[in-house]
């Protein structure tokens, strides 16, 4: 039988997978190779931008040839194709190049716990709290604190994300002062795993973070309002009423239960999704994190920290869809695998 | 409830103390806090910025590097830093000697000797992929010392201007590196010099890893340094380079009096900050308010090998279909200093040339004898301001610069018809061979805003005139690849040969023009001369006579005031205003910040020559 599932299903999802993964880093690799950006004119124009050393021709004819050559855009578009894949099995995806020589590891590596930190833990937050104000306000939705609650959501939910940062900042960065205008941490300390650091980092993360949860919220409380308020009107819930089953187990076991399911889908595409970063916030708030690196990349023309940050949002959100995927039927007894 | 409300305010209060310092562990009063305009910086550990593309202007070529020689474009001053004199150069300019300046020691104590000059060079000569390895190859022959102070450079040809590589005329230079610390060193690009050894008056003393802020913290030993030696001790004890974000946030930080000194703003966000800081002021302390002597002037750069504007009426009749007056208001309002020639119009320039071209400017006169020069723009402009911003200005010309080109659609008309032009019914221009003229104008996106407006204003002139336009607004890394293929009909572009420096020569800045580095359409530029001008066999006979003479020579003004005729003459783009910035500065913890009334130096901290400035600052006493 365990057998049959791995052969029928298991096995093949994860060719799937795969496949989905190679696709996605392909398409990444050619896109920016299509568009007018040169790494090459990039790098060379910030030795000039500033007003700075206008060098002459000759030179700039051999840094041309250098920067090529260091950056690995020698060669025709399938070299250099085979050469990121041998160097992505080794877990090299090679220099920054508009932050020439550093690794693109070490550059993401730096700035993702900040995006982890951050996006993770106000997801979950915005989740949570947002999937049980929902549940509670569909199944009750004939009281009044339903009403009040679905308007604050509906009245919240369209308001674009930037604009509620940006009212944030100016009430509590600067008319209150309240929050830290910037940064992840007062500046002037070193990082450490000390409790002062943290406390600061966590400090410097409330603004940023109240601002994802505020929207975030709105979102999972209407959806989830959504799909129990459809559930409460089900045959099934209605039979369980009159069977005399107590209110609190038919509201968290069969109502919100159900409803769950569509919603942890969302929450795990979602998570795969925090390796993109969150640029708005990170713009509004000028926290540290992967969005704004891949801002910079892209108006940089740096291919390899583009594709850097590409790949771990691709394998990411491949991954958590697959890990929903295989766990479904733990979630949803009715699901079997076919 | 009054009970609540004050316990509220003291949560506040408290509250507020505790997160909203910006320097919790170091005085106030002690700091001077700077805009860092690289933004983030992704790679804050490396401090290796002789790597291609390395940043610098965010600490230090400020705080920690040094070069031999600086030239003040806001003044024409000549600084000796780390060199004791100006270069000595041979008869036939094959060989320089540069006397450094004694008694300077590294940060860790060890001095700074010829050792150091001539392991930079021979550094960077044998490392291709660093700044300055291509040049250094290209003319150092060899280099050696004769004493610890003196240094011998022997060239492979004779170079008059060899020591430009060293001297910062415009934002940076060659710096120079401490050889007991990169002579131990393997790879030099991939050394990241952190902890960076100093030979300026500041160490580095700490950063956020997320590349946010640098601080820098004023050496014990200051007097041990050129900036120590010239002018004195640094007065602000620490010197933060912060990134806040947008305009919006720089406004509020400055407000609060947590930023000193912003690079830029638009004028929106200026007069946001004026309002509500009385302690912020850019150049002049009234209207205009901005600083208008940046080395760069912005203009239409046309792509003179694309049809068509490779015909010279036709440049001409695009220039005279720009009403000048109202772009300056639609654009600018009112803040800008034009210029008519291709060069760039500061303060020193307008002295040196403009002032001694204007004669001929105003007697220049077309093929058909038309006069296009309109010398009483600035006055107009002035009179506008008179009633839009209630001021009185003395010398409108010193303002907004002495003069541009006439307004006037019926002469360009004239132009383009007899080239074969025409209009169609709805008076919208055709080509000579009937189809619609379409032009489009690349701009940048999200950065140089200037440029963006200059784009859109000209663009809304030249449609009145009846010529399809439309405006390409694109990020930097699409802009900048572009700009050097000359994939444009027109950009919005600046500098090239509209840049100048402190010293009257400009070779440097048009030499790339000369016809046999002219590159064609479709291939990377590797000069400034993007537009592809073939430029008349003159020009190549001046650049090649500039480049025999020293620059100091009185014929370098002769050939520089010829150039710029021709250029007129030929109008290969359009120069139109120079890179003007609203650079604020708070005067409530420093002050004696450059300015209209104290020009003493260029405002500019973000390039190397800021460390001159910090002698001359003083503080407020405010704690």
């Amino acid at each position: 039988m365990i057998l049959k599932v791995f052969k029928t299903y298991i096995i093949p999802r994860i060719i799937q997978y795969l496949v989905v993964i190679f696709i996605g880093i392909t398409i990444t690799f050619i896109i920016p190779r299509l568009t007018p950006i040169d790494p090459v004119q990039a790098a060379i124009n910030r030795l000039t931008s500033y007003g700075g050393s206008y060098m002459e021709p000759a030179a700039v004819e051999s840094l041309q040839k250098t920067l090529k050559e260091l950056y690995g855009l020698e060669g025709t578009l399938i070299e250099q194709y085979l050469a990121f894949w041998k160097h992505l099995f080794t877990f090299d995806l090679g220099p920054s190049l508009s932050m020439f020589p550093t690794p693109v590891m070490e550059i993401i590596a730096t700035s993702l716990p900040w995006t982890f930190f951050l996006l993770l833990s106000s997801m979950l937050i915005s989740w949570i709290v947002g999937n049980i104000l929902g549940g509670l306000a569909g199944y009750f939705k004939d009281k009044k604190w339903s009403d009040v609650l679905a308007t604050i959501a509906m009245s919240i939910y369209p308001i674009p994300y930037y604009v509620m940062a940006l009212i944030l900042v100016i009430l509590f960065v600067y008319i209150f002062p309240i929050f830290p205008m910037m940064g992840g941490y007062t500046i002037g300390i070193q990082p450490s795993f000390s409790w002062a650091f943290l406390l600061d980092v966590f400090k410097h993360s409330i603004l940023p973070a109240i601002s994802l949860i505020i929207v975030g919220i709105g979102w999972w409380f209407l959806s989830m309002r959504s799909l129990t308020s459809n559930i409460v009107a089900e045959d099934f819930v209605t039979y369980a009423e009159f069977a005399g089953i107590p209110k609190g187990k038919l509201l968290f076991s069969y109502v919100m239960r159900n409803g769950m399911l569509p919603q942890i889908t969302n929450l795990g595409l979602q998570i795969g999704g925090i390796f993109n970063g969150a640029i708005v916030t990170e713009v509004a708030f000028s926290y540290p994190g992967v969005g704004s690196l891949l801002q910079k990349a892209i108006t940089n023309g740096d291919f390899n920290l583009m594709m850097g940050i590409s790949v771990f949002s691709i394998i990411a959100i491949s991954t958590a869809s697959l890990i929903i995927d295989l766990l479904y039927p733990l979630f949803d007894p009715r699901i079997r695998y076919k | 409830m009054k009970k609540a409300g004050l316990i509220l305010a003291v949560v506040i209060v408290f509250v507020s103390s505790v997160f909203s310092q910006v320097l919790p562990n170091i005085p106030r009063s002690e700091t001077l806090i700077v805009d860092n305009l690289h933004g983030r910086v992704a790679n804050p550990g490396n401090f290796n910025v002789w790597i291609p593309g390395a940043l610098t202007g965010h600490g230090p070529q400020q705080m920690v590097l040094d070069g031999l020689w600086y030239v003040d474009p806001q003044t024409g001053e000549w600084i000796n830093s780390l060199a004791a004199e100006p270069p000595i150069y041979n008869d036939d300019f094959t060989k320089m000697t540069v006397k450094l300046r004694q008694g300077l020691y590294w940060s860790d104590g060890v001095e700074f000797t010829a050792d150091d000059v001539v392991f930079t060079v021979k550094n960077l000569k044998n490392n291709p992929g660093l700044n300055g390895s291509a040049e250094m190859k290209q003319y150092v022959k060899d280099i050696y010392k004769t004493d610890d102070y003196t240094v011998v450079f022997e060239l492979t040809q004779p170079y008059t201007r060899f020591h430009n590589l060293f001297t910062s005329l415009i934002y940076s230079t060659t710096y120079i590196q401490p050889k007991h610390i990169w002579e131990k060193v393997e790879n030099p690009l991939t050394f990241t010099f952190n902890p960076p050894v100093s030979i300026a008056p500041y160490v580095l003393d700490s950063y956020d890893s997320q590349g946010y802020w640098f601080l820098f913290k004023k050496r014990e030993d200051w007097q041990r340094t050129s900036v120590g030696q010239i002018y004195g001790e640094p007065k602000p004890n620490y010197v933060l380079f912060i990134y806040y974000g947008a305009d919006d946030k720089k406004v509020m930080a400055q407000t609060r009096h947590e930023l000193d000194m912003i690079f830029d703003l638009t004028p929106e966000a200026f007069e946001v900050l004026r309002n509500r800081n009385p302690y912020a002021i850019v150049w002049y302390k009234d209207f205009p308010w901005a600083w208008m002597d940046d080395v760069n002037a912005r203009g239409l750069y046309l792509n003179n090998e694309k049809y068509p504007f490779g015909i010279k009426d036709v440049r001409w009749a695009l220039t005279l279909a720009i009403n000048m007056e109202e772009v300056l208001k639609t654009a600018y309002a009112g803040i800008e200093r034009v210029t008519a020639i291709h060069s760039c119009p500061t303060e020193y320039f307008m002295d040196l040339y403009y002032k001694k071209l204007e004669p001929w400017l105003e007697d220049f006169s077309l093929e058909d004898g038309y006069k296009p020069y309109d010398s009483d723009l600035a006055n107009r402009i002035a009179k506008w301001a008179e009633s839009e911003y209630n001021v009185k200005v003395e010398d409108p010309k010193s303002i907004w610069g002495m003069g541009w080109w006439k307004y006037d659609p019926e002469q360009a008309e004239k132009l383009l018809v007899e080239k074969g032009f025409s209009k169609d019914k709805n008076g919208r221009w055709l080509l000579p061979d009937g189809n619609l003229w379409k032009i489009s104008i690349l701009a940048p996106a999200d950065f140089e805003i200037d440029a963006t407006r200059l784009a859109f204003a000209v663009a809304d002139q030249w449609r009145k005139f009846g010529i399809q336009v439309n405006v390409e607004t694109v990020e930097a890394g699409v802009f900048w690849s572009r700009d050097a293929l000359g994939d444009f009909d027109v950009v919005a572009d600046w500098g090239k040969i509209t840049a100048s420096s402190g010293v009257p020569d400009i070779w440097t800045f048009i030499q790339g023009f000369h016809s046999q580095f002219l590159i064609p359409t479709g291939t990377p530029a590797t000069n400034p001369n993007v537009i592809r001008w073939k430029v008349p066999k003159r020009v190549d006979e001046i650049i090649e006579e500039m480049g025999t003479l020293h620059p100091q020579d009185p014929k370098i003004e002769e050939l520089t005031l010829e150039f710029y005729k021709i250029a007129v003459e030929e109008m290969p783009f359009i120069p139109t205003v120079i890179n003007k910035k609203f650079s604020a500065f708070d005067n409530y913890y420093w002050t004696n910040y450059p300015s209209a009334e104290n020009p003493y130096m260029t405002p500019s901290f973000w390039w190397g020559e800021f460390k001159f400035m910090l002698p001359r600052l003083e503080s407020t006493d405010r704690k």
